[in-house]
């Protein structure tokens, strides 16, 4: 069950320069959470204007992420958010970024040191990560294709260490 | 190291063995040689506690840069402000739960909890603060409970309200698969401000 993680771990740390994630963050797993409750729905606006309603991914894995650009350990895992989400896209899976509490120009200003090509989606009152269980930044989860919580990260992940992308690929199959 | 604690153990009984315990349980501090910050360390009992100070400076900054008048930037920039990453190192096996309002400090013989969001919110509304600024200072504390699974962790600020070098102890509780654990930093140091590390005009 492992290879496929592996050999995707391979693929996208083979372009020179890429596998710069910091060692602290490799070998910490997802959280598995029991039960899997449904994702509570929500629909934001993303940096560029495009509205997102979460239900309407439902029949895909999402990695849904919160964060803020003040945030270190957010800041140590987006490069590698961004590295896997290329891979990841083509096998189906999302990744959607809520951020909390600022507005579109700390972020544009931001994404110029930390691209993110995913959309990056505006919480500006913290009123959708209220809804959540969310105790601190950051904080993933990944939801099901049957729109349901499957697993959680508190804190920041190396999001290309096969031990996170196994169970995503899982879940994607 | 287990056959020496073992044999200690063994041979001189449990007076040294609860005496290695101690030592093994003894926190670590120092100071950053790049910025010349004073730093807490807890390893032990399943979790890795880190207290780091920040400069008041510092944190006037990052509060104006997110809608905090000067006014109240100055109350949290001496408010005693620590960097804290508490991290659950576990690969498996091991779930941790803290809660802040169970953390004491000891100050000037005084035993009191530590100043959590909710009585820096109402300072915040007190002076009137717009809900962006306060928003981002609830997200930019260390969060008030937690549970942390292996691998989990968290950082966010502490601020305990403190005048700048000011001393206090911090006892810190946590619970490790349902059992109650507790450690204690002595002697925490609130940083100085920066104004009293310039040498005032006409002082020298």
């Amino acid at each position: 069950m492992r290879a496929p993680a592996l050999l995707f771990a391979c693929f996208v740390c083979i372009v020179p320069g890429l596998c710069l994630a910091g060692d602290d963050l490799r070998g910490r797993p997802l959280y598995e959470v029991k039960g899997r409750p449904p994702a509570p729905d929500f629909t934001l606006e993303d940096t560029e204007g495009e509205i997102h309603r979460l239900s309407e991914y439902r029949g895909r894995v999402v990695i849904l992420n919160f964060w803020a650009t003040w945030c270190p350990p957010c800041r140590d895992e987006m490069p590698s958010m961004q590295r896997a989400w290329k891979g990841l896209r083509e096998r189906g899976i999302e990744m959607l970024a809520i951020n909390v509490g600022e507005d579109e120009d700390i972020i544009f200003t931001f994404t110029a040191d930390y691209p993110a090509d995913y959309p990056l989606l505006l919480d500006r009152e913290g009123t959708i990560i209220k809804e959540w269980p969310v105790l601190g930044l950051p904080t993933t989860f990944v939801i099901d294709r049957e729109g349901r919580i499957a697993y959680r990260a508190v804190g920041g992940r190396d999001w290309e260490d096969p031990l996170v992308l196994e169970p995503l690929l899982k879940l994607a199959k | 190291m287990r056959f020496s604690l073992s044999f200690l153990t063994r041979t001189c009984g449990p007076v040294v063995a609860l005496a290695v315990s101690t030592v093994a349980a003894a926190p670590e501090s120092g100071t950053r040689e790049d910025t010349g910050l004073k730093y807490w360390q807890w390893n032990e009992g399943g979790i890795s506690l880190l207290v780091e100070q920040r400069l008041p400076d510092q944190t006037r900054a990052f509060f104006l840069a997110r809608g905090f008048t000067s006014e109240a930037a100055n109350v949290i920039g001496d408010g005693c402000v620590f960097k804290t990453d508490l991290r659950n190192p576990a690969a498996a096996g091991s779930v941790i739960d803290y809660d802040l309002s169970q953390w004491r400090v000891v100050v000037d013989g005084q035993r009191k909890p530590m100043m959590l969001k909710d009585q820096w919110d109402d300072r915040w509304k007190a002076m009137n603060l717009p809900s962006p600024p306060r928003i981002a200072f609830r997200w930019a504390l260390l969060p008030n409970r937690q549970r942390l699974d292996p691998g989990d962790y968290n950082w966010g600020m502490s601020a305990f309200g403190f005048p700048a070098g000011q001393r206090f102890d911090l006892e810190f509780t946590w619970l490790r698969n349902g059992e109650e654990r507790t450690g204690i930093f002595q002697n925490v140091e609130c940083a100085p401000d920066v104004e009293s590390l310039v040498p005032r005009e006409g002082a020298l």
